[in-house]
């Protein structure tokens, strides 16, 4: 059965069935995976799966089932399956699920690239990581260079009982450089680029061209080198001044999740935990200064949480979270968008066929300022600069926070002054946000993709984005670890 | 599908390979997961899948390649894919060689529990709603899932390995809670879905949420504390990626290295990964069908061994303990059955016995701050109180922890007497009761 019939089909036999509303995802997904530490390959690999997930609503209660099995009595023995369960979860119900409206949708969706990542031989790419570590292994004192890159492809077929039909195929690519560097056991100097575990974009081949790693080789190196004598950064109350990649984590950590509504509900309670921005808060919350703009948009060019449909078949969108600093919306689907009375965000994702969809983020953007890095320096007469992550902590309400950066700069009179190790910053939500006085303008502003998001059981990562520039924060409680 | 399907399927890949040594591994899994929240079912599945992973050798150069398409037109093209693949691969100057069989057979392990097999949709329906009716009854609504997986996992290689497995597992945990600050948590795991236990385990996270209605702050500080099996299992799992496998050992960067032999733990300390545990939920073999070995890796606060596989042991010139991970991770080996030696005290002696200290459920987001130093950081959750004079006095507003997990182990004061089974990230940790002391809480931010 060709892939169009086969979603059609589940969809007409789950409402024959009884369903009051169903979906299906057919989904081929390939996976290209490198990873090179020095010369030596630690893993190359090539991954293929493919299986249809069927979901449905019986007696107001939702059931799924996944299978790799995909012919005619398999996928009716499927939509049974998820209809049995479906009547078993009714059972336990307070409420009938409702959806909010969205109507037939169909379309297609391609991801834009320039050089479709699977055409372009393995040997090219594992020699072109090599020479990355080559590089970085020029600085005397380095003891280790990684490099990876990762390649992804996903064509999904979606229909739904209300008439939907869609195709798309969403192409994902990513690479990053790390230098280590080891004085003893105990002292140890980690650089990475474009940040930790590399940067991720909505794009093909071209983006391992786009992030000119060669050229920050030689810097990575020597500032991984350097943190074995850098010092400890000193305990203090002060400006903070954070890189993209570190004002992406805490966009992520403490924007993104808490604004999951599914999450702000309970239904992720028992285990990714619950948000204290509540929907009592909504239109009221000062959620940051009035700086703070946050859109989630799944239509950013080549962001990571970029799409053409979510996994229930709403077209993507940019909506607004917070703008200037006020609580404004929330993250949705279908389900959840009902009891707060608006429509679906769009932002319903799977990992793969295998996986219910969950509310997750798509690109979680803040939007950028007029300012630079360099003039936030520059204004700030006594502070610290920190850049990339190396560690991250926040509680189950999303309120306070650790965050640990890869390396520090003291800014005394406007310069930056000594490196520091270990640096680390702690802050509560609310406060944090409140406390941003300035943002690096569009220059310096990017998407920035996190490929392994953890939510929901059984765990599923996603490949979500956030928009980030530099940003500086007053009075931030620093310190080392 | 059954073993035997499993190992033909395995041993006709190899047949088509033409590499110097070929690896097949068959894994299916089906794993159905009820969740609730609000009292609810809200999220309801069942999903399976099988994966068909080829390593092949050719010299040095390896190739690894993975399809869930298992006719034979598929393995043709996964077998000529992963020659490709290791064809364009650099050279690993490290490789030895895949598994060779041994002679020698591991102790039995009877994994398969039929009841499990079988628990349908409305029996983990019927079983969410004895919690929800136990937690109700006191005035409380509930959060969880419960878990039931089905794997089956066969390993062959050219060079003469072949092995099966089939197992099962069941898991159920939940939040009680009477609103957003209170709340109450537990977790039941098991071969058996029918005998988890989760009418007391709803008792007990019941229990803690009534005890968590009021809470007072404590300042922050050094503080003897009582970690439950689901706050040290976590904080094991952690010590566990973090230095107990050959990859980090051999590199130095483990805490463990150079250190074989010294002290680095209290005496009162014993841990060992025993797939083999009465309590345990392990494979006799690993990811490459080597046998697991009991390991110990810390006795009486001696470090005493390393996990290894093929790969790592062969670099070190030793034998796999039978610890590899799925081929093409970057992890290493990696130990899924920690087992903490008991002591003698039962948990009353244990809070009877502390004038003043801090009972933790369990933690939260933990993450490292300094690997080296397997200092962490994370969150209290789901009931924290305060031990006054030897009794549960009142609930303690949730705190930070900042601590090395190696300096924990130097100052338990008591080890519990009955071991615990905890789940996390897909490795089982079987743990009893502690109370440690100079543990570091600090404030929320």
């Amino acid at each position: 059965m060709k892939p169009k019939d086969l979603v059609l089909s589940a969809c007409d036999l789950a409402r024959s069935r009884g369903a009051s509303y169903a979906d299906c995802r057919f989904q081929e997904m390939e996976d290209e995976s490198l990873t090179v530490s020095g010369m030596t390959p630690e893993g190359i690999s090539r991954t293929a799966s493919r299986g249809v997930g069927v979901r449905v609503l019986v007696e107001g209660a939702w059931g799924y089932t996944a299978t790799p099995e995909t012919d005619k009595d398999s996928l009716k023995r499927e939509v049974e399956k998820a209809l049995e369960i479906a009547k078993a979860s009714a059972k336990l119900k307070k409420e009938v699920v409702h959806l909010a409206p969205l109507g037939k949708v169909a379309g297609t969706h391609t991801t834009a690239i320039e050089k479709d990542p699977f055409t372009v031989p393995l040997s090219e790419k594992a020699s072109f990581l090599s020479h990355l570590n080559e590089l970085i292994q020029m600085v005397k004192g380095v003891t280790k260079a990684t490099a990876i890159a990762e390649f992804h492809r996903t064509r999904t077929w979606f229909a739904s009982t209300e008439g939907s039909e869609i195709e798309q195929t969403i192409y994902q690519s990513g690479a990053g450089i790390e230098a280590t560097a080891m004085k003893s056991r105990r002292e140890i100097g980690t650089r990475s680029f474009p940040q930790g575990g590399g940067q991720f974009e909505t794009r093909g081949y071209e983006l391992l061209g786009l992030l000119a790693m060669e050229r920050e080789c030689q810097r990575i190196g020597e500032e991984a080198v350097a943190l074995l004598s850098a010092k400890d950064c000193f305990p203090d109350i002060t400006i903070l001044i954070l890189d993209g990649p570190a004002v992406s984590l805490i966009i992520h950590e403490s924007i993104g999740h808490p604004l999951e509504l599914d999450r702000v509900f309970g239904a992720e309670k028992n285990f990714s935990g619950t948000s204290f921005a509540t929907t009592d808060k909504l239109g009221k919350l000062k959620y940051g200064s009035d700086l703070v703009t946050v859109t989630a948009d799944a239509t950013s060019p080549s962001g990571l949480g970029t799409f053409g449909y979510d996994d229930e078949g709403v077209p993507a969108q940019r909506v607004e979270l917070i703008k200037n600093g006020l609580l404004v919306g929330y993250l949705t689907n279908r389900e959840m968008a009902t009891k707060i009375g608006r429509q679906s965000t769009g932002a319903m994702r799977a990992q793969g066929w295998q996986n219910l969809p969950l509310i997750r983020m798509t690109n979680i953007n803040l939007l950028p300022g007029i300012s630079s890095l360099e003039k936030l320096i520059a204004e700030t007469d006594h502070g610290i600069l920190m850049l990339g992550n190396s560690s991250w902590s926040i509680d189950d309400r999303r309120e306070s926070f650790k965050m640990g950066c890869e390396i520090g700069y003291e800014i005394h009179g406007g310069k930056l002054g000594a490196m520091v190790k270990n640096p680390i910053y702690s802050g509560n939500t609310v406060e944090f946000w409140g406390a941003l006085d300035g943002i690096a303008g569009e220059r310096e502003w990017k998407v920035w993709g996190t490929p392994s998001c953890g939510k929901g059981q059984p765990g599923q990562n996603m490949r979500t984005g956030q928009g980030a520039a530099p940003c500086r924060f007053r009075k931030v409680k620093v310190g080392g670890s | 599908m059954d073993e035997k399907k499993a190992l033909e399927i395995l041993h006709q890949a190899l047949s088509l390979s033409k590499a110097d040594q070929t690896e097949a591994i068959l894994e299916e899994t089906t794993r159905a997961l009820t969740r609730f929240a609000e009292n609810t079912i809200h999220q309801n599945l069942e999903q399976h899948d099988h994966t068909l992973t080829v390593r092949t050798v050719l010299g040095k150069r390896i190739g690894i390649a993975q399809t869930n398409a298992l006719d034979e037109a598929s393995l043709t093209r996964v077998v000529e894919q992963v020659g490709g693949i290791a064809r364009e691969s650099p050279e690993d100057k490290d490789f030895v060689s895949l598994a060779h069989p041994s002679s020698v057979n591991p102790p039995s392990l009877h994994s398969y529990n039929e009841r499990t097999a079988n628990f349908s949709p409305d029996d983990r329906a019927r079983v969410v709603g004895i919690a929800v009716k136990e937690a109700k009854a006191s005035g409380f609504t509930t959060f969880g899932a419960f878990d039931q997986t089905i794997t089956l996992l066969a390993v062959a290689n050219s060079l003469g390995m072949s092995r099966s497995f089939r197992d099962t597992a069941a898991s159920f945990s939940l939040t009680v809670s009477a609103d957003d600050t209170t709340s109450g948590w537990g977790q039941a795991v098991g071969r058996d879905a029918a005998k988890l236990g989760v009418e007391t385990c709803a008792k007990l996270a019941a229990e803690k949420a009534r005890r968590s209605k009021e809470k007072v702050e404590i300042p922050e500080g050094l503080y003897t504390v009582i970690l439950e099996e689901g706050a040290l299992g976590h904080l094991l799992l952690l010590l566990g990626f973090l230095g107990f496998g050959a990859k980090t050992f051999l590199s130095g960067r483990s805490f463990m290295a150079g250190k074989i032999g010294q002290k680095i733990a209290g005496e009162n300390v014993t841990l060992v990964d025993d797939a083999y545990h009465p309590l345990q939920i392990g494979r006799p073999f690993d990811y490459e069908g080597v046998s697991k070995q009991k390991v110990v890796l810390i006795e009486k606060g001696v470090a005493k061994g390393m996990i290894y596989d093929t790969y790592y042991a062969n670099k070190a010139k030793v034998a796999s303990t039978g610890h590899a991970l799925q081929p093409g991770n970057t992890f290493g080996p990696y130990p899924k059955n920690l087992v903490m030696m008991p002591g003698d005290k039962t948990r009353e002696e244990i809070i009877a016995s502390t004038d003043r200290g801090i009972l933790i459920t369990h933690f939260w987001y933990v993450n490292y701050l300094n690997p080296m130093e397997t200092e962490v950081t994370g969150t209290t959750r789901d009931g924290t109180f305060l031990i006054e004079k030897g009794k549960i006095t009142q609930a303690v507003r949730d705190m930070r922890i900042e601590q090395s997990i190696l300096e924990m182990l130097n100052h338990f004061e008591m080890v519990g007497k009955d071991l615990s089974l905890y789940q996390q990230y897909g490795a089982y940790l079987l743990v009893p009761l502690v109370k440690v002391g100079n543990f570091k809480l600090t404030k929320g931010d």
